[in-house]
């Protein structure tokens, strides 16, 4: 505990932090003003007339005529309301409050990029001040310094994400209040905003965590992110275009079915019957769940194991 | 009980191209308990890597180490509460105020502002606590790393090179300081390679070369390892004064403008009285005792340090 309390202050007094949260606020600042200045508030009659045939078009698709042409259904529905909700839009123009869920997720990356930042600042510190040395000398137990390092981390990446995203949905609100449309939500906007963001923030203490212990690996701030992002790009974003059949173990795509709870779906290869043929499904949330866990847990192991072994010099 | 006990201590690192480099070889050390420890060697003999063991900072290839009676590879952490340390440079992050370092470590320890006070205070930087570390000088962070060592009133305090790279009136600070803790009834362990300076503070010293323990034990013990004392004495006429004294069975020979006569300091008097019965009166008289550093020389001479 009193090695938490220090980690605590020690992570609290990180200008990396106040640097995340203080730049945070500036893009939410600039990209929802840039947002609301090219937007514009409908006008009465606009609005009851959008609001006529939304309501109409909603009642078809209870009906059951909820598939246009290209719409899919949304895997994480769980009722046709649900499906409706999502097909059907309000025919008007500039930001609504019903699209923040959408939103959310778009800006997810961002998110997640401030996570592995924060996890990789505060894991490689140390190294890069050469104070390791003399927290060991306090703290000998490497596993404990290890393991409560692990939790400030994840302490600091969920209150820095969740925190910068209820700010994101509340200037978003404003903003859609102001110059946009706060009309005809869907059922349940609040819960399943807030069940997003524990999504994004979840996403973002995984790749913290992964940031971290790359880290404690590499013994800088530095190389973490450069092998994360190396990883990333190279392995992930091109070797593994040329095999789909591994999207199912990667760990963006995993993040990526997790915030949007749409699984990885894939055409079988040699499809000769009769009929529509029926994709394969890659990866659905609960794998998505499991790869990202198996990332984090493996890289922890690793990095715990050769953190308790090297050297410190 | 022996504050530091170490047994066969070898520390091995691997090159990058292959191959090995001994570090320590087969050191043994006692350190007993109360006063100052002066821990000698020259820059890569093996004092820094032999600290690092200690604190459970690298793992010795062989040997075994014990702090406080306890061993270092399993008990270190029953223990380590009792021992201060600082490992070469002092090491504290440097955007952070004094205070705020040393609040990050006081916590894990469970101390409160007043040991942080008390601490700052001794080292003479409660002024200057709140500005950051990178404004501080070499000598205030080396104070400040001592005052982190102090916050938990340790039994037994590493210092490792604590005068390193510092101005004489900051080496003077760290002197006095190093000197009270000795004082005080705790065991102060001092690594250095500048002898005068431990000379000045240390109880007892131990000299290592090449990872090796070469000899140890209280500072008169070892200075009187060579066997060279005496007493350069000046007067007028050098040949009368060294004729006189070797009438009075004193030898005595005369070297740079002076007559070194082969007695104890502590016998001066006889020197003195011996020169007046013969009309010769003295304008200098003081002790020639060898200092650490010849000792040093000496010993080491056959291990080829400085080569």
């Amino acid at each position: 505990m009193r090695l938490l309390r220090s980690e605590l202050l020690r992570a609290r007094s990180r200008r990396m932090v106040s640097m995340v949260i203080v730049g945070g606020l500036i893009g939410i600042v600039i990209g929802l003003g840039i947002a609301s200045f090219y937007s514009h508030k409908p006008s009465a009659a606009q609005l009851a007339s959008a609001q006529q045939q939304y309501d109409a078009t909603y009642q078809r698709c209870l009906n059951g005529k909820y598939l246009g042409p290209n719409q899919q259904i949304d895997a994480g529905a769980t009722s046709v309301a649900d499906v409706c909700s999502t097909a059907v839009t309000p025919p008007l123009d500039g930001i609504m409050l019903r699209d923040i869920e959408q939103i959310l997720e778009h800006i997810s990356t961002l998110v997640i990029l401030l996570g592995a930042l924060l996890g990789a600042s505060l894991g490689g510190a140390d190294w890069t001040s050469n104070t390791m040395g003399t927290l060991l000398t306090w703290e000998p137990r490497r596993m404990r310094v290890f393991l409560v390092r692990a939790l400030v981390v994840a302490i600091f990446v969920v209150a820095v994400t969740l925190f910068l995203q209820i700010v994101f949905a509340l200037v978003y609100w404003l903003a859609t209040d102001v110059r946009g449309v706060t009309a005809m939500l869907p059922p349940h906007l609040v819960g399943d905003t807030f069940a997003t963001m524990l999504r994004v923030s979840s996403m973002a203490i995984a790749f913290g965590l992964v940031a971290y212990v790359l880290a404690m690996i590499g013994r800088s701030t530095v190389s973490s992110l450069g092998v994360l992002f190396g990883y990333l790009i190279l392995f992930e974003g091109i070797v593994a275009g040329f095999r789909q059949s591994i999207a199912g173990s990667l760990l963006v795509r995993a993040a990526t079915v997790v915030i949007s709870r749409q699984p990885i779906l894939m055409e079988p290869r040699d499809f000769s019957g009769p009929g529509v043929p029926v994709p394969i499904v890659l990866m659905d949330v609960t794998k998505a769940w499991t790869v990202v866990a198996v990332y984090v847990l493996a890289l922890g192991a690793i990095s715990l194991v050769q953190f308790r072994r090297r050297d410190v010099t | 009980m022996a504050m530091i006990e170490i047994d066969g201590l070898r520390k091995e690192y691997r090159r990058v191209r292959g191959g090995r480099t001994v570090a320590v070889d087969g050191l043994d050390l006692s350190v007993p308990e109360g006063g100052v420890f002066g821990f000698l060697g020259p820059n890569g003999a093996g004092k820094t890597t032999t600290i690092r063991c200690l604190l459970g900072l690298v793992r010795p290839s062989a040997g075994r180490l014990s702090l406080l009676g306890a061993d270092v590879g399993h008990a270190l952490p029953s223990v380590i509460g009792r021992v201060g340390s600082i490992v070469e440079a002092p090491a504290m992050f440097p955007r952070f105020s004094g205070r705020r370092n040393l609040e990050i470590l006081a916590r894990i320890h469970g101390d409160g502002e007043f040991a942080i006070d008390a601490a700052l205070e001794r080292v003479g930087l409660r002024d200057r606590a709140k500005d950051p570390v990178k404004t501080y000088s070499l000598g205030m962070k080396q104070r400040l790393a001592i005052a982190a060592t102090l916050l938990r009133d340790p039994t037994l305090l590493i210092l490792d090179e604590p005068a390193n790279g510092l101005d004489p009136a900051g080496i003077v600070e760290v002197r006095e300081l190093v000197r009270s803790l000795g004082a005080e009834g705790r065991t102060v362990f001092v690594s250095s390679h500048i002898l005068s300076e431990v000379q000045q503070t240390a109880d007892h010293v131990a000299i290592v070369a090449k990872g090796k323990l070469i000899k140890a034990g209280p500072v008169s013990d070892v200075l009187a390892t060579t066997g060279a004392s005496g007493v350069i004495v000046k007067l007028a006429d050098l040949e009368a004064g060294r004729r006189a004294l070797a009438d009075a069975n004193i030898p005595a020979t005369i070297e740079a403008g002076a007559i070194r006569a082969e007695l104890p300091p502590d016998q001066s008097e006889r020197i003195s009285r011996t020169l007046a019965q013969a009309g010769l009166y003295v304008t200098e008289l003081r002790p020639d005792t060898v200092d650490l550093e010849t000792v040093f020389l000496e010993l080491t001479k056959d291990q080829g340090v400085g080569d």
